[in-house]
């Protein structure tokens, strides 16, 4: 090395050192470079993973409306409350904080609950209580600040300890979450075909399933920019893909004509002793089903909930196995829609499609005649008609009336198995209807029905008055509806259209018919005897003065359970001139009377009376019925006594004056209200003068003649509810419209509902 | 020798008696450049570093005060300042005076920090701080950096002739075992970082100071066959083998391990995200993601990672190359001095700003396995800021004297008093 001076060394070493330096600056640079340009997309993309939270934003699932726009089915806002349990130090003080503080806010959580949820487990997200509504929510916020000071202990390597005190928030384990609930303001009504929505917001049984989708609407998506503790950073990284709300859905429902339909059910469901009473009203132009029920029905805003007969029968299981096992197939009882689901054996009302598939295929006419025997013997087998002595002879529509077995059994005999199964197939007996709901029961050859190939004699026989084969009540109330509508075989349906937000149609069910079954002839024909069957066969009870009601009885069998058990059914529609709705009542075994005629027509009476003067149908008097219709009363408030008196005389009422007044100050019956004829008028003359007031008899069992005695020495105005083309030796009374015991004013109106207990059977 | 610098501090005082403030205080003008450099870079330090503090102060601090940290560290900055000027006044030769005194009370203190630690929860095997009331906590190696450069210039300068003599190993062989003192206390206190650059510190001092080349090549020799044995043995496994494994893994962009992402890689990893989402231009100023509470304190060891988030490539480079030219600019001093201690101390301490801020640069992009060092003027902290500054202090005190023949202060001294 050759000698420098000091400061030529230094020089030296000093730009050495600082070119080393410069260089490592360089080599830090160009990894900087690698790490910032060439792979910085990559780690771009690791950071966003790291930062961003995608999260779900739920759509409001969608108003579900009766055909009126009534809301039957409809969700708001709630909240999930969550707990964060890795947030939670291993600290017992801690636990026991939080688990307590959030007990004290949450009604029905106990603290117990929050430990065994949440010791243990590391999880960020432990669902507490979900669908919590705003009240308690709040309660929640205003507990997120409470704080707990507790001593944390760190171990040293030596084995000692350092306490440090720290201050734990609620606010860092506990977490609120949009959650939503669904409110059915009706409760049970119309439960079968509304169904309900579970607590995961998807549709679990009819429309709320069979239209989940349309309902549930598109989730939308929010990405935020969130910090390392999951707090949101700022707005600024917000991206939001907006959720679609669910649509609304408008059904075919009536909820007045279901509250018809489904008080007259709960009513035959008392009173009959059955195990169930399921009906359908439907549209029979378009197949739009306007109320359908079963009862006993379950309430929609607890559908976990038992009858107080299942939730005995839960008691009595043995072991939590069984009772929960119990308990789930209660369920699905309760939840199961009947009238689509399950089948029965039709009976008589079939009798109506043998009738149509005779006068249409040509093998009968209106005048084919046959004489009844009381039974007939079909290959070995005897088969007794419900009169024992038989009918004699006659002709179809008498058949039809009388609700003939035999008769019916050479119909189906004449027609032979091949037209009868085509007609059997017409009628969409063998398909589904193709209605829009759920867990609609599939036909199936050789065990719901007969099919062709197998279909002996004796099953063509029997199942030409309805026996030894099952169809669900959408098919027959189908098949009803094809006889009432020309003959055109419709898609029942519940949904009437699909709306927006904004109330605009996204879809609008079109009613569709499937095929033409029988001409508009054999129709009208059919619908003729049908008027006949409720004027005076075996429908006489269901009778409606000025409605014009058609329809057929049915009793059948359970032959699945042997003797004994029996389902009773009334198929019909009205009015006869233009038919407009459809109806079945079913009654599932009775117990006392059985027949259709007996407990289903008062129903279907009742709810036509309802139903069409609710649709504002006029009623289509005879002069008979004109003359027998009761009349509103005339106001005699203000009028002279002895003036009120002597023209109420004049028109056959009776009168009674109370007061010494000379002018009328009030009268019973009010103004306008109807008074039968020949009934009670009570004028009172002073405004103090004391009221005449009676007590209501009971008058179950009694007939027409002793009722209008009975009521006119008690001072009450009756108001027969009947058949009243029948004559007044066969009416019974069985409801009234006021209860007995009941305290009421003189010359109060009682309507009194007879039905007439003879030629109404199916079953002898 | 001892004895000798004790009379003359001695002496020193007895002239502050007769009211010569003279002999302490310099004049001239100081380096104009360096100035503005510096400025530059602590303005942007502490700018950036309200900027990477911000979310973890709001998350950390009493009352979530967004500025508590940035406000502590204004407040540093701004004594540091103060203090800065008035140290630039101070002679540097008064300075050279206390080296001894400063070493021996510095290695006192690393002594005291193994004895009387203040541990914080959660890093019980750190020793690195002691608690002295009023003040704070006192890291005792950042005192001992400084101590030790101070010591090392004013030996090489004194010991120039002997020192650049071949034969004459003694003063080389103190020098060594001073530097080897100091980083086997530091080693203890559980600071291999700190250990490694007081090491290159004391080693380059050497250098500069004239020490015979064949001595570092030696020294060269013994240590990689130092670090091939703890690389071998495993000793350094237990340690840092974890880092040294992410850090290759990064350096060839492989994937880690899901428990290394989560423990030895997580701070690394995150600072990797952070840079690497910068780009070219960053994402602008304030808008890292990455500080809010990814990446572990964003305001301390791992600043730059957010430096390089917001402001991207072009401007991180621009922060480096500030620093590189402050360095040089200090080396660009030292050479322009006639005095050998003045030379020394600011060759030292540019080198140490120089080696810290090149350090922490490279540990934050994955350049070398992970070691804590703070960004000088970047990151926070209070003490290590005031030091650094009054070290610049000195730098500039030395700066006014450039390309002067500077006065004999001893002679200076015994001339006024009358002594000899």
């Amino acid at each position: 090395m050759a000698k420098k001076t000091t400061s030529q060394r230094l020089a030296q070493r000093v730009i050495l050192i600082g070119v080393i330096m410069a260089l490592g600056f360089a080599v830090v640079a160009i990894n900087l470079a690698r790490v910032m340009l060439v792979h910085g997309n990559e780690y771009k993309t690791k950071a966003e993973q790291n930062q961003l939270r995608d999260s779900d934003i739920k759509p409001t699932r969608g108003i579900i409306y009766d055909s009126n726009g009534v809301i039957l089915a409809q969700s708001a806002a709630a909240w999930k409350i969550y707990i964060n349990a890795g947030a939670i130090p291993d600290n017992e003080e801690v636990r026991e904080f939080v688990a307590k503080e959030l007990s004290g806010v949450l009604e029905d959580v106990d603290k117990q609950t929050i430990r065994e949820k949440t010791d243990g487990s590391k999880s960020p997200y432990v669902v507490i209580k979900s669908q919590v509504e705003y009240e308690e929510k709040e309660k929640v916020v205003a507990a997120l600040d409470n704080t707990f000071d507790y001593v944390a202990e760190y171990e040293r390597d030596d084995g000692s300890t350092v306490k440090n005190t720290k201050t734990y928030k609620l606010r860092t384990a506990v977490g609120i979450d949009d959650d939503v609930i669904r409110y059915y303001p009706y409760g049970s009504l119309a439960s079968c075909v509304i169904g309900f929505a579970g607590a995961d917001g998807v549709g679990k049984s009819g429309v709320e399933s069979e239209y989940n989708d349309e309902l549930t609407g598109v989730t939308g998506r929010l990405i935020t920019a969130k910090n390392a503790r999951s707090d949101i950073m700022t707005n600024e990284y917000e991206t939001v893909y907006k959720a679609e709300n669910g649509a609304g859905v408008v059904l075919t429902i009536d909820s007045t004509i279901q509250r018809y339909l489904e008080d007259g059910l709960n009513g035959v469901y008392e009173t009959s002793g059955g195990v169930g009473a399921y009906g359908i009203v439907m549209n029979v132009k378009t197949g739009a089903v306007l109320a359908m029920a079963n009862v006993p029905s379950f309430d929609l805003n607890n559908p976990y909930g038992l009858t107080e007969d299942q939730k005995k029968e839960v008691e009595l299981a043995e072991d939590d196995e069984e009772k929960a096992s119990l308990r789930s197939s209660f369920y699905y009882k309760n939840w199961r829609n009947f009238t689509v689901s399950d089948t029965y054996e039709p009976g008589s009302v079939f009798k109506i499609v043998t009738t149509s598939a005779g006068l249409e295929s040509g093998t009968i006419d209106e005048d084919y005649g046959y004489t009844c025997t009381g039974a007939i013997t079909v290959a070995d087998q005897t088969i007794k008609c419900n009169n024992h002595a038989g009918h004699g002879y006659q002709k179809l529509r008498k058949g039809l009336m009388n609700s003939c077995n035999p008769f019916f059994i050479s119909i189906g005999q004449k027609l032979g198995k091949e037209t009868f199964f085509r007609y059997f197939e017409a009628f969409g007996f063998t398909e589904r209807t193709g209605v829009d709901l759920p867990a609609e029961y599939m036909p199936t050859p050789d065990k719901t029905y007969h099919s062709l190939e197998n279909m002996s004699f004796v099953d063509l026989s029997s199942s030409a008055f309805g026996q030894t084969f099952q169809v669900t009540p959408l098919q027959m109330i189908t098949a009803i509806s094809t006889i009432a509508n020309g003959g055109n075989l419709v898609t029942p349906y519940v949904v009437d259209r699909l709306i927006d937000e904004n109330g605009n149609t996204v879809m609008q069910t079109q009613p569709s018919i499937r095929r033409q079954v029988i001409s508009a002839e054999t129709s009208a024909l059919v619908t003729s005897m049908m008027e006949d069957v409720v004027t005076s066969g075996t429908g006489k009870n269901a009778y409606v003065a000025g409605y014009h009601v058609c329809g057929k009885t049915g009793t059948s069998q359970k032959l699945s359970k042997g003797q004994g058990y029996y389902v009773a059914s009334f198929g019909c529609f009205a009015p006869s001139y233009d038919p407009e709705i459809a109806a079945l009542i079913l009654v599932d075994e009775p117990k006392g009377q059985i027949n259709g005629g007996q407990i289903c027509t008062p129903v279907a009476a009742k709810l036509f009376e309802e139903t069409l003067t609710y649709l504002n149908i006029e009623p289509q008097y005879t002069e008979e019925e004109r003359a027998k219709l009761d009349t509103p009363a005339l106001n005699y408030v203000g009028t002279r006594v002895s003036d009120a008196r002597s023209q109420l005389l004049d028109e056959n009422y009776n009168v009674k004056v109370v007061g010494n007044g000379d002018i009328v100050t009030s009268q019973v019956p009010a103004y306008g209200t109807i008074i039968p004829k020949r009934g009670l008028i009570v004028l009172y003359t002073s405004s103090d003068a004391e009221r005449l007031t009676t007590t209501v008899p009971d008058f179950s069992d009694y007939s027409v003649y002793d009722v209008r005695d009975v009521a006119e020495s008690v001072g009450l105005n009756v108001t027969i509810a009947a058949n009243s083309t029948l004559s007044n030796s066969e009416l019974v009374c069985y409801s009234q419209s006021l209860p007995a015991g009941a305290e009421v004013e003189q010359g109060t109106t009682i309507v009194l509902n007879f039905k007439s207990n003879s030629g109404v059977t199916d079953v002898g | 020798m001892t004895f000798r610098k004790i009379r003359e501090t001695y002496l020193r005082f007895s002239f502050l008696r007769k009211g010569g403030l003279k002999s302490y205080v310099t004049t001239g003008g100081f380096d104009g450049v360096f100035l503005t450099l510096l400025i530059i870079i602590l303005i942007t330090g502490l700018v950036m570093m309200f900027s990477a503090s911000y979310v973890y102060s709001w998350y950390n601090s009493p009352g979530n005060d967004p500025y508590f940290i940035f406000f502590k560290q204004l407040k540093f900055a701004i004594i540091g300042i103060v203090l800065m000027f008035i140290v630039s006044y101070i002679r540097f030769d008064v300075v050279e005076d206390f080296s001894v005194v400063l070493l021996i009370l510095s290695i006192f203190m690393l002594v005291y920090v193994l004895i009387n630690p203040y541990v914080i929860p959660g890093k019980e095997d750190f020793k690195r701080w002691f608690s002295v009331p009023f003040i704070g906590t006192v890291q005792p190696s950042e005192i001992a950096k400084v101590a030790l450069i101070i010591y090392l210039a004013w030996s090489l300068s004194k010991r120039r002739l002997q020192v650049e003599k071949d034969n004459d190993r003694i003063p080389t062989v103190v020098h060594a075992f001073i530097i080897c003192l100091v980083c086997g206390l530091v080693y203890l206190e559980n600071h291999l970082s700190a250990v490694i650059i007081i090491f290159a510190i004391g080693i380059v001092m050497m250098f500069f100071g004239g020490t015979n080349a064949r001595v570092f090549a030696l020294g060269a020799a013994f240590l990689v066959i130092a670090v091939f044995v703890a690389l071998k043995t495993g000793v350094l496994k237990d340690y840092a083998g974890q880092r040294i494994d992410v850090w290759q893994k990064l350096l060839h962009n492989e994937q880690l391990t899901a428990q290394e992402e989560q423990r030895d890689g997580w701070q690394i990893l995150q600072s990797l995200y952070a840079i690497g989402s910068g780009g070219m231009f960053g994402m602008g100023f304030g808008n890292s993601k990455q500080k809010h509470l990814y990446l572990p304190e964003p305001q301390n060891d791992f600043i730059f990672a957010i430096v390089c988030e917001e402001l991207g490539y072009i401007r991180a480079i621009i922060i480096m190359l500030l620093f590189l030219l402050l360095v040089l600019r200090g080396f660009y001093i030292a050479l322009h001095h006639k005095n050998r201690f003045a030379q020394l101390l600011v060759l030292g301490i540019c080198f140490q700003l120089g080696l810290e801020a090149g350090l922490n640069i490279a540990v934050v992009t994955g350049t070398v396995p992970n070691t804590g060092i703070a960004l000088p003027f970047f990151s926070s902290g209070g003490s290590a800021l005031l030091t650094l500054l009054v070290e610049m202090g000195m730098v500039l005190s030395v700066s006014r004297t450039m390309d002067k023949k500077p006065k004999k202060v001893k002679e200076e001294v015994e001339a006024v008093n009358g002594n000899s």
